[in-house]
């Protein structure tokens, strides 16, 4: 593997690393929002504080498919330029999505 | 079932020798298996319900823009102060132990401070071992909890205490004002929206103590049933810890302020019923506000990882259990390398197949 094909493989794996420390903090709202829906009384103060704040972990989910998308063109074309040129129709969908899910929040 | 005013003498007190059995003259604690005070050397039960105890369900007006004329009073019996936390709690009959039931820091005996009689209580229903397994239980089932969690809770132990909570009723008469969002790109729009509606609180559970937090009190406090409550017998306390109120009325309708405030918000978007609502303001004329001071049953269980503090509370009337836990960093990264390996794996596909 030359040093140009290696270069998404490595892309990937750095953004694996990232968005595994990153995503820590998200795992632990995963796990206080489970906990909150099966042990906290439904629509109680402590309940509507643990289940806000969700929006962040789709913007994570969200963060990490759109990079790993450029990653995935990148490898296939060999045109990293051309993968995020024709990514960008693809963050403007996502930037929509995100900022009405984060007002749902 | 509202009264007119709270009641302005203490409440009707024993005496230490009340606790002594009157058959073997031995000293009686509450036990809730028997549902009475029951002598710790013959075991013989004496029942404490009262034909008042229907009354223990009675509410107390409050009027904010009136005087408070809720007398304090001093406790008659001997007051322990943590040197910790400074949580401030009575043992009826002997010392139970010489750790505070909140932080397990030790306890003094202390001048007893001014504070405020109680209403009512609901007494312990749930025994010690039922807790004591369930606060284990708890423990053991935590998602992504350091392996040796169950080891390190495992010695600890749960200790009984009433511990002050009030229960407001109020109506409240909203007028809000709030914007929402339809439509995406190009056709994003933001409407405005307003409207008026009626809420009422009925027994909304308020902890009147710092030391139980509103997040323990959602996790074991599901269901409040006003006919469990009893009349206020010092005997119910016998064998337990127990932390007087030292809040006025308003300050507790302070205390709550916020969780109202999100409780109010939450119904908002629920009248307007639309996706997208934010920007939310309203105006609130609240009537009708009656309250009690009561006492609840919680068994505590304490426990240190890694020399933090955690506790784990138990509902003494129905068991239900909800507590402070840590994490283990390794299973966290393990979860979040998962669901990362999932989501670019997704994304590299997807890129690599040209796809919008």
């Amino acid at each position: 593997m030359d040093l140009v094909n290696a270069a998404p493989f490595m892309a990937a794996l750095a953004l694996f690393a990232i968005s595994t420390g990153v995503g820590m903090i998200q795992v632990v709202k995963i796990i206080q929002i489970r906990e909150a829906k099966h042990e906290l009384k439904y629509g109680s103060a402590g309940f509507l504080r643990s289940v806000g704040g969700w929006s962040i972990v789709i913007i994570w989910f969200a963060a990490v498919w759109f990079l790993a998308t450029i990653i995935g063109d990148w490898g296939a074309t060999g045109d990293l330029a051309g993968a995020w040129a024709r990514g960008q129709l693809r963050l403007r969908i996502l930037l929509e999505i995100l900022a009405a899910l984060a007002e749902s929040d | 079932m509202p009264g007119t005013s709270p009641p302005s003498a203490a409440p009707p007190g024993i005496t230490q020798s009340a606790l002594q059995c009157p058959k073997c003259a031995g000293q009686s604690v509450f036990d809730p298996a028997e549902g009475g005070l029951t002598c710790q050397s013959c075991g013989y039960v004496r029942d404490l319900s009262h034909p008042d105890d229907a009354d223990a369900r009675v509410e107390y007006g409050y009027d904010p823009n009136a005087p408070e004329e809720e007398p304090a009073t001093r406790p008659t019996e001997l007051e322990h102060q943590c040197v910790t936390c400074g949580g401030r709690v009575i043992f009826t009959g002997q010392q139970l132990s010489e750790d505070c039931p909140y932080c397990e820091g030790s306890v003094v005996i202390s001048q007893p401070v001014n504070g405020y009689d109680t209403m009512a209580l609901i007494p312990f229903f749930t025994q010690e071992r039922t807790a004591q397994g369930n606060a284990q239980r708890w423990a053991k089932s935590r998602v992504a909890a350091p392996s040796d969690l169950a080891e390190k809770v495992a010695p600890a132990r749960v200790a009984g205490l009433y511990a002050p909570f009030w229960t407001f009723d109020s109506r409240e008469a909203v007028s809000y004002w709030a914007k929402y969002t339809t439509g995406s790109g190009d056709n994003k729009r933001t409407h405005n929206v307003s409207g008026a509606m009626n809420i009422s609180f009925d027994d909304l559970l308020v902890p009147a103590s710092p030391h139980v937090t509103p997040l323990i009190r959602d996790g074991i406090l599901h269901e409040f049933q006003p006919y469990k409550l009893r009349s206020y017998r010092a005997g119910y306390l016998a064998g337990f810890a127990a932390e007087r109120h030292h809040m006025s009325v308003s300050e507790g309708l302070r205390s709550n302020r916020k969780d109202k405030d999100l409780l109010i918000r939450n119904r908002i978007k629920g009248h307007i019923n639309r996706s997208r609502v934010h920007s939310i303001r309203y105006r609130t004329d609240t009537s009708g506000i009656h309250y009690r001071r009561i006492l609840l049953p919680v068994w505590i269980l304490h426990y240190t990882y890694r020399n933090k503090p955690y506790k784990i509370v138990v509902s003494g009337i129905n068991g239900r259990t909800y507590g402070e836990r840590p994490f283990s960093m390794w299973k966290l990264a393990g979860y979040s390398a998962l669901i990362s390996g999932a989501v670019i794996g997704f994304g590299l596909l997807w890129g690599a197949a040209g796809w919008l």
